[in-house]
């Protein structure tokens, strides 16, 4: 596999921690959405890796170990995407959808409080745009993380496959799925226990394979993609 | 390098049960990770307290995100590489904290500049990173050691080689594509 200078110098760019958050977050989906460029960066990485097997180890102080533990408590662990997918399948927000969300949200104490999204505010706006810079949809995200879809294209999606929505709040996590969709319908997906959505977060629509990503991460085609805006005022 | 690989698949590992909610593995983590990557972390902090606390903090959030890594895209100790020093980095980069830094603790993050020197010169020998290292210009070399052990940022490595921003710039995109050319 060839790769080229303008991928080099990007990958560089990364891995020297030279990337503000924009570009690191879009180098990021790129990464999850090209394996070509995962595999060239983790080569890179694991090269520039002897560098930081130069320092000392340093001592661990005591007590540090007791700090975690008696914090893990109140710390959730995420579930990989691919069991959130079985969960929340992408629906119209009907009652009885609905009322089975909530009880799967309770019974697995992960808060997925899915209030009625059409009382609450936005916290960010997503104009996501085509490859080719058209805008294809407007995503409205809530605290709880749920989010409104308008399409302002329609996409075609072949037997087999699904649209999915992911977004990417931090660049440790990757990115995680949202949901998938059958058509390009109004719809409002349910909230998830992730942070609370952030101006500059990004936000995409992949195809991917029925009924969700193998692997729980981005390897399909990008549909759409764009940066999370706070409403003015 | 043997031995590297070794324990990069023990991680691998011990990551994986992290992912299912097992606590001894995570100490497991801690106790062969914890002491390296405060390291890591104190070549771009300085500060001891800071280092210990992103280290910390580090740890909490593998365990939160311990089932999204994926080790078909990299080790579990490069992913944990990777959340510290870009913890580290947003810290003094943020720069709000490193206000409190007494007169001495300054000065030694003013000199954190020789890290940069020391860790290219305890690479060993062998190490083809040592030698594609040293096929570029010195300058230059500069420039990428002191982004990546240290976390210079590319205005603070143009004000240490006295060089415009631009021109660092394009030194370090070159650098970084040489490297990847005579790594590969």
């Amino acid at each position: 596999m060839r790769t080229d200078g303008a991928s080099r110098a990007r990958i560089g760019d990364y891995l020297l921690g030279l990337m503000d958050d924009g570009e690191r977050q879009t180098f990021e989906a790129d990464m999850a959405a090209d394996p070509d460029l995962a595999a060239a960066t983790a080569r890179f990485a694991k090269r520039l890796s002897s560098l930081d097997a130069t320092a000392a180890e340093a001592a661990v102080p005591e007590g540090m170990w007791d700090r975690i533990t008696a914090r893990l408590d109140e710390t959730p662990q995420t579930l990989p995407a691919k069991k959130i997918e079985k969960l929340s399948p992408s629906r119209r927000l009907m009652p009885m959808a609905l009322a089975a969300s909530l009880l799967v949200g309770v019974a697995l104490g992960y808060g997925a409080s899915l209030l009625m999204p059409a009382q609450q505010q936005p916290v960010v706006i997503v104009v996501l745009n085509t490859p080719d810079n058209q805008p294809g949809a407007v995503f409205e995200a809530f605290a709880d993380n749920s989010v409104r879809i308008v399409p302002l294209e329609s996409f075609a999606v072949p037997e087999g496959k699904v649209m999915q929505v992911w977004t990417l709040y931090d660049k440790a996590v990757g990115p995680v799925s949202l949901g998938t969709l059958q058509r390009s319908d109004v719809v409002t997906l349910g909230g998830q226990d992730f942070p609370r959505p952030a101006a500059d977060q990004l936000y995409e629509i992949t195809l991917e394979q029925a009924p969700g990503s193998p692997t729980g991460k981005p390897t399909g085609p990008i549909l759409v993609k764009g940066f999370a805006r706070t409403p003015a005022g | 390098m043997e031995a590297m690989a070794e324990s990069d698949d023990v991680c691998d590992r011990l990551l994986e049960r992290v992912s299912r909610g097992d606590r001894a593995a995570l100490g497991e983590l801690f106790a062969s990770e914890a002491g390296r990557l405060i390291a890591i972390a104190r070549r771009i902090l300085r500060r001891p307290d800071l280092a210990e606390e992103v280290v910390q903090e580090s740890f909490l959030a593998a365990w939160r995100n311990a089932a999204s890594f994926d080790a078909r895209r990299g080790h579990a100790r490069a992913w944990l590489t990777t959340i510290v020093k870009n913890r580290a980095l947003n810290l003094v980069r943020d720069g709000g904290r490193l206000e409190l830094m007494d007169d001495k603790a300054l000065a030694g993050f003013k000199e954190r500049a020789s890290d940069a020197d020391n860790a290219f010169d305890a690479l060993s020998e062998g190490d083809a990173l040592r030698h594609c290292l040293e096929q570029l210009e010195p300058q230059r070399r500069r420039c990428i050691l002191l982004a990546y052990v240290v976390g210079y940022s590319h205005g603070e490595i143009a004000a240490d080689i006295k060089a415009p921003v631009g021109t660092v710039k394009a030194w370090i995109r070159r650098g970084t594509i040489a490297l990847q050319e005579c790594l590969s």
